[in-house]
């Protein structure tokens, strides 16, 4: 009896305690000095991002910085209806470039270039224009104003075991997607415990991202000149049922597949053929604490088969909500993150790809990567997804219907189709 | 023979009721190299407590803890509170035009309803009143949950006691406020305890209103913050299972320590 | 006829004004009303818009996100997943948890000791219930694929084959859940008098037949509720599908939470994700009105 009295005495204090404390957001607004909180994402990533906020730390003693590492469709999530309700939660976020058009329609970034202007500096030509010029809103190349500041060189590379091929007197590089997928069937056939293929077959922005290569070099592009979605033309069937072939020498499970299996596939060496490789996630290929397959892997662009096509760009910049209280200092770290002696440890250190072109031929790195010339060529040579302000609303969609085809719930067809009905939905045609 | 049939029965229910809790125990002592094998091992060879470290101090997870208590019990209070009143009134009261009827089908309704289907209006609500990423925003969400259910409990507790007590006493004069904290009160008493129990543990559980509502790291409730790891690509089950274990122990403690007026309670309701 | 005069006369001396009784009832109905009213109209309105959330756009059009919804393959699956998901799962947990109730029906060695322990994954957070299970299941690395890769059979894709996923999450809610059920059995268990089952066995009876026709009727009021409480919980089914599976492979594992959170939060559609939103308060109102017109025939008899 008395007991009970008592729990409810605590209990009732408890709420007290609750309610008239914990006030949340606001408890980040007081006190002194700089507060920043980041939204970034997990992995790699993350990694770097943490080496770069200690690194703040040690020179800003009195910071005080929170990093949120969260998944791409977390962040996507959480960054949309922050910006949208306009909180002010987040002062820095990480942004993929396919999200520039949409944030910077809607007005929800700051505009970098006017804050460069109004502190009288200018952007550093060291960091690669094609990087530069995803960021640029409108997609005016060399013009637009910017609405983010490059910070991870992300070109989707193309990745296989060069032994191998060698061992099967197969082309080397191959140059068509039909090379590839006889590659993968004669390896995948002959050797025990190697998969001829493996890519990212998770569906949303992973499955779409690994299958947009393939689509355009078969000649398909997701919108016409008019900009109606053609995702159902001949070719993006072809490309769709092509891709179909290629997983049959995929393991088991590559339906659910993200970022860290395709690696550990890698560099356990039982993955003969990756054709979407994001630098992100291969620094460890020579390492032989890491990877049983040092010396290996050849890192290159991707095939062609009906055009020759170009490797696909996905820079993540660090943008700044418009609704941040905090810009002048989040426009500080954001240099500091991006400065020549971050990028060059972030890359040496935890093997995030740099912006900057000196930092691709600066003979330490390159020693440690040695495909990192050709990754510089890539990025210039590089080839953007759409500047749709929807976009965002697209990629999921896309990589949903991408991720039905692979299952096999629907054919090639049936899922195109579907799916080109509701980009059209949401373009509003 | 029976027996032996039944001793064996137990200790498959044992077995399959813990491998779980022990494979969680012993995950978050293990170093990676340990956990991400082709044969797992039974009994960690180098246990560590690095991952406890980590995400105490590295990972704020008293912060989190304490966001979750306070949410959950201050929910909780409300809701006993409020519906004691109610349950009462609805219990001992007639109402015209049957309306507790058509109020306890509301309540019904309420408990049937998905939460994510109230998700965005209910987030407008809070956002107009600035309680975004607040306890105070959650407590009040969280009545969604915890005051049907603690009507429903109660109701059927107060249904259970016998009227003469508070007839007598209102023979006698007293008032009903004297009524009910002197003679409901205590003969309810193992309900209460039950529910709040169960309230707690159902305000501290919850998932989706904490992931919608609460928007910046420190408001963050246990449960997102495991969310956060499971979802994450790296498999970091070390810190994720020692954040498991912390997570589960309060609730433990507190209806370990409470067991006998649970069960009490329990009994009770079904009557 | 006596009860209902006592109750008045209790009533009328409890309650000086007329109005007292609305003043217990009144925090609860605020509440109550101010959490559903204003969410309910809002949602009915929404779903009548087509409102693009990034633009903020909204424009009226009637209902055409309701005929595209029923047309919609993907929401379809999604009401049959929930559906089998919540029978599948009530049916299960009743039974294991009669099970557990009739073993522990009468005392024995350890039974003070083993009860609480049998509780304890009903306590714990669902998120932590999913990390581990979700270590569990690991196709490669996971203790139950060990264990019956070592027995010589195949490994299972417990997370990753469409054909079980759904079988598997719900040996996970049934994990946590059945003591919930075990509980309630027992309760109704430990109130049949033991003169009954002297009576049976007198009379010759054995044990299954006393299980159907003494033990299961008078059981009837608890099977009941078990049923009531474990089917409203499952059908709102949405924690474990976002923290184990994202709805997938495929769409095996949608429910209906999980495609409102899909349509609403990453697509961003919120016109659409109303009214799917509305069509599931229309099912659940209509499986209410079943559960209330058995609760009433219930109290009747």
């Amino acid at each position: 009896m008395k007991i009970w009295i008592k729990l409810m005495v605590v209990l009732s204090m408890i709420t007290g305690l609750a309610i008239f404390t914990g006030a949340g957001v606001e408890s980040l607004a007081q006190g002194e000095g700089i507060k920043l909180l980041i939204a970034g994402r997990d992995g790699t990533y993350g990694k770097a991002m943490q080496l770069a906020v200690d690194a703040y730390l040690e020179e800003n003693p009195r910071a005080d910085i929170e990093l949120l590492k969260l998944p791409y469709a977390g962040l996507s999530e959480k960054v949309v209806i922050d910006l949208k309700e306009a909180t002010g939660a987040y002062d820095v976020m990480m942004m993929d470039d396919t999200w520039v058009a949409g944030f910077a329609a809607a007005g929800w970034i700051a505009n970098l270039t006017e804050m460069y202007m109004e502190r009288e500096l200018s952007l550093d030509p060291d960091i690669v224009g094609a990087a530069v010029d995803c960021a640029r809103y409108p997609y005016l190349r060399g013009i637009a104003p910017i609405y983010g500041l490059p910070h991870v060189g992300n070109v989707e590379l193309f990745v296989y075991r060069k032994d191998l091929f060698d061992k099967y007197g197969l082309p080397s590089p191959p140059e068509t997607w039909d090379e590839v997928l006889n590659a993968a069937k004669v390896i995948d056939e002959n050797e025990l415990d190697v998969h001829g293929v493996i890519f990212r077959g998770r569906k949303g922005n992973p499955i779409n991202a690994g299958f947009l290569p393939i689509f355009w070099s078969f000649g398909a592009e997701v919108l016409d000149e008019e900009g109606n979605p053609t995702v159902n033309s001949p070719e993006a069937v072809a490309a769709l049922k092509f891709f179909l072939d290629l997983a049959e020498y995929a393991p088991e499970g590559v339906e659910i597949y993200d970022a860290s299996d395709v690696r550990d596939s890698l560099l356990s060496g039982s993955a003969a053929i990756a054709t979407e490789v994001w630098p992100a996630w291969v620094p460890d290929l020579d390492n032989p604490e890491k990877s049983q397959v040092v010396g290996k892997i050849e890192v290159t662009v991707h095939p062609g088969q009906v055009t020759k096509s170009a490797p696909m760009i996905g820079i993540w910049h660090l943008a700044i909500p418009e609704a941040s209280t905090r810009k002048d200092a989040a426009f500080d770290f954001l240099l500091f993150v991006t400065s020549e002696r971050m990028q060059k440890r972030m890359a040496l250190e935890v093997g995030l790809p740099p912006t900057r072109a000196s930092l691709y031929v600066d003979p330490e790195v390159v020693a440690k990567y040695r495909w990192y010339p050709d990754q510089l060529k890539a990025l210039r040579a590089s080839k953007v997804r759409p500047r749709l302000p929807e976009w965002i609303e697209i990629d999921p969609k896309m990589g949903f219907y991408l991720n039905l085809a692979l299952v096999g719930d629907r054919t090639p067809e049936e899922a195109l189709n579907e799916l080109n009905a509701e980009i059209a939905d949401i373009l509003g045609k | 023979m029976k027996r032996i049939v039944k001793y064996v029965l137990l200790a498959i229910v044992l077995c399959y009721t813990l491998l779980p809790i022990y494979w969680m125990a012993i995950t978050s002592v293990k170093p990676p190299i340990e956990y991400i094998t082709r044969t797992p091992a039974l009994v960690p060879k180098r246990p560590t407590l690095s991952h406890y470290y980590k995400v105490i101090v590295e990972q704020h997870f008293t912060r989190y803890l304490i966001n979750t208590v306070t949410i959950a019990t201050g929910a909780t209070v409300i809701s006993l509170f409020v519906a004691f009143l109610a349950s009462y009134a609805l219990a001992r009261f007639r109402f015209p035009h049957k309306f507790d009827g058509f109020f306890l089908v509301w309540v019904l309704l309420v408990k049937m309803v998905p939460p994510i289907a109230l998700a965005i209006p209910l987030y407008v609500m809070l956002r107009s009143v600035g309680l975004i990423s607040t306890r105070l925003g959650m407590i009040i969400v969280y009545q969604v949950y915890t005051l049907p259910y603690c009507i429903w409990m109660l109701l059927g507790f107060i249904r259970g006691i016998p009227m003469e007590l508070e007839e007598a006493a209102t023979i006698d004069g007293a008032s009903p406020l004297r009524i009910l904290r002197s003679i409901v009160l205590p003969l309810v008493g193992p309900g209460l305890v039950a529910t709040a129990i169960f309230s707690i543990i159902m305000g501290w559980n919850e998932f989706i209103y904490a992931l919608l509502f609460l928007r910046t790291p420190d408001a963050f409730t246990l449960p997102i913050h495991i969310a956060n790891y499971i979802t994450e690509y790296e498999t970091l089950w070390g810190p994720l299972m020692s954040i498991g274990l912390m997570a589960s122990f309060p609730v433990l403690i507190l209806s370990g320590f409470l067991q006998k007026r649970l069960m009490r309670g329990f009994a009770m309701v079904l009557k | 006829m006596v009860i209902a005069n006592r109750l008045s006369r209790l009533q009328d001396t409890l309650s000086q004004e007329k109005y007292f009784r609305f003043i217990f009832l009144a925090p609860a109905l605020v509440i109550v009303v101010l959490l559903t009213i204003y969410p309910i109209i809002s949602i009915v309105y929404t779903s009548l818009h087509q409102y693009h959330y990034i633009q903020g756009t909204k424009n009226y059009v009637g209902f055409k996100n309701f005929i595209r919804l029923v047309n919609d393959k993907f929401f379809l699956i999604s009401i049959r997943n929930t559906f089998e998901f919540a029978v599948l799962s009530t049916f299960s947990e009743l039974l294991a948890g009669l099970g557990l109730a009739l073993l522990f029906k009468d005392r024995f060695f350890g039974r003070r000791y083993l009860l609480p322990i049998v509780i304890m994954p009903m306590l714990l957070s669902t998120m932590v219930v999913c990390a581990t299970w979700r270590i569990l299941y690991d196709y490669n690395y996971g203790l139950i694929n060990y264990i019956i890769r070592t027995l010589g059979l195949g490994e299972v894709g417990w997370l990753i084959n469409k054909s079980i996923v759904m079988e598997s999450i719900v040996l996970i809610e049934i994990w946590q859940w059945a003591p919930l059920s075990f509980l309630i059995l027992l309760a109704g268990l430990q109130s049949i008098p033991d003169e009954l089952y002297e009576a049976a066995r007198i009379d010759g009876a054995a044990g299954i037949r006393i299980l159907w026709h003494i033990t299961l009727p008078l059981l009837k009021s608890q099977v009941l509720l078990v049923v009531l409480l474990r089917s409203i919980d499952t059908f709102k089914l949405f924690d474990k599908v976002y923290a184990l599976t994202g709805g997938g492979p495929g769409n095996a594992t949608e429910t209906i939470s999980y495609y409102i959170y899909r349509e609403g939060f990453t697509y961003f559609n919120l016109g659409r994700a109303s009214a799917a939103s509305v069509i599931m308060l229309l099912i659940v109102v209509a499986i209410s009105a079943i559960y209330i017109s058995f609760t009433l025939r219930g109290q009747t008899s």
